[in-house]
């Protein structure tokens, strides 16, 4: 026969365990929604000391396959090689959103934003010019004025920007002619509505030159930094039946 | 002495741009030859490169090359001939022997062809009907002897545009719905000849209606028959002894009117 004060005692402890498996419960499920909030909330921080400013993203549509400017408020840093690459994460984040016209995967697209004067200089090991100064190295530009290749400023202090992605973002990213396309647009155009010394771009991925993003749009080739909008000349798009 | 003379306006000295006391002839640009008979087809993807999922059960390297095959059966019927970058799906392990081309060995298949148009083909899940890209490049007044790998088609862009509207036409009269844009996508840039990408989408709502055989049998025959009538518009462009006599760029317009 069991005792009255065991019985009382045995159902306390049975209540006990029932609220502590609620209590578990309710917070498992609060930790998992925080752990959604955070993972939906790609937007990058923003820099502590700079003060908000409106900048341009030109932003891609999936369904008509356009580019159209939007304005944001957008903390950005003083540094213009940072500020390029704050600008590409602040423009993949708004992909990255949920119902997102352009949708792509979360996460950190650039590793590194390099901003490099035009026209390129590099150095050779003549010493026999009379021009010879720094420990026998001389400085030359690599392709001659009347060469067609790009890379040549069009404007004094024109400069190549050259963005190295992660290959998580590029491995992630949807294969097609179009989504591909409008991917290096929006980039593009973001960078000329905002930072107009750019001029060209190139795109590496990992330090290393890729063929394609995925599968189809040119990476080895220089782009020139224009306004791609559906508006712009850089953008030429018909359509018929 | 005439042989002479000919051996030093083309030898490696004229090549290199050496000063010649003597009076040079002035420099006649030759036409690019052309075979008006020879299509190239790449169907893109291949092999472990799978392209684009455009549904649960289908990919985009199967779709391509089910374009191209019935695409090369109509064109033989017209009387063309037909090189294909690849006739079959290919290995699809890595490192396999006789794997898959990469896409500078489909442009070098291409450009020794000398075709009167080149067709990378291309398939896609989203939007509907077809989508044709010819090249960003801007174009040239004419090509070099050295033709930079990466922008060979700058030499050939009014072609492609001509060929655009020549194939934009047969499919505004087929009724198939047509995006036509430019992109830069590999290996066009590197194509020597008359080059477009032909992005198949779905006929309608539903991905795998990309498979549906009477669309892509409608499609085909579309672009057959802009064939037909390209083979005799087409206008190589002028090749030039020197790089720097290509070197300024034109308007396609510009030149598309003297020639025609």
């Amino acid at each position: 026969m069991i005792q009255r004060h065991q019985r009382i005692v045995f159902w306390c402890l049975v209540g006990c365990i029932v609220l502590m498996g609620v209590l578990l419960a309710v917070g498992r499920q609060r930790g998992r929604q925080r752990i959604e909030s955070l993972a939906a909330d790609q937007t990058p921080l923003d820099a502590p000391t700079a003060m908000a400013e409106t900048v341009t993203l030109d932003l891609a549509n999936d369904d008509d396959g356009t580019i159209t400017p939007a304005s944001r408020q957008i903390a950005l840093p003083e540094e213009p090689n940072a500020r390029a690459r704050a600008l590409i994460d602040h423009l993949i984040a708004e992909y990255a959103l949920p119902g997102s016209p352009h949708e792509l995967a979360p996460g950190a697209a650039v590793a590194e934003v390099f901003l490099l004067p035009l026209p390129l200089v590099g150095y050779t090991t003549d010493s026999t010019s009379s021009a010879t100064k720094d420990g026998g190295f001389r400085p030359t530009v690599p392709v001659a004025s009347s060469d067609p290749d790009p890379l040549q400023a069009k404007q004094p202090g024109g400069e190549l920007a050259v963005i190295d992605l992660h290959s998580t973002f590029v491995n992630q990213h949807p294969s097609g002619v179009e989504v591909e396309s409008l991917t290096l647009r929006s980039i593009l155009g973001t960078l000329h509505a905002n930072l107009p010394q750019i001029e060209q771009v190139r795109f590496l991925v990992d330090g290393q030159a890729r063929e394609t993003l995925a599968g189809h749009a040119d990476l080895l080739r220089t782009y020139p930094a224009v306004d791609t909008t559906s508006s712009g000349t850089g953008a030429s798009q018909g359509q018929s039946n | 002495m005439m042989t002479a003379m000919g051996r030093a306006q083309t030898g490696p000295a004229a090549a290199q741009g050496q000063a010649d006391p003597r009076p040079s002839a002035p420099v006649v640009p030759t036409p690019i030859p052309l075979n008006r008979k020879l299509i190239v087809l790449d169907p893109a993807h291949g092999g472990i490169d799978s392209g684009s999922q455009i549904s649960d059960s289908t990919v985009e390297k199967d779709v391509t090359l089910a374009l191209a095959y019935r695409l090369r059966s109509l064109l033989t019927a017209r009387g063309f001939s037909v090189v294909m970058t690849r006739d079959a799906d290919g290995p699809t392990e890595p490192g396999a022997a006789g794997g898959a081309l990469t896409l500078d060995d489909r442009a070098g298949i291409a450009n020794h062809a000398h075709a009167v148009a080149c067709l990378v083909i291309h398939a896609t899940g989203s939007g509907t009907g077809v989508h044709v890209y010819r090249s960003e490049l801007d174009a040239t007044a004419g090509q070099p002897t050295l033709v930079p790998w990466l922008t060979a088609q700058a030499a050939w862009i009014p072609e492609s545009q001509l060929l655009e509207k020549q194939v934009a036409t047969a499919f505004a009269r087929s009724e198939i719905a047509l995006v036509a844009s430019t992109a830069s996508i590999r290996p066009m840039d590197s194509l020597s000849c008359p080059a477009l990408v032909v992005e198949l989408a779905p006929k309608g709502d539903d991905a795998d209606s990309i498979n549906d055989t009477d669309y892509q049998q409608h499609v085909a025959l579309a672009i057959a028959g802009a064939m037909l009538f390209w083979q005799n518009e087409v206008q190589p462009p002028a090749r030039f002894a020197a790089m720097g006599a290509a070197a300024g760029s034109t308007g396609s317009n510009d030149r598309t009117g003297a020639q025609r």
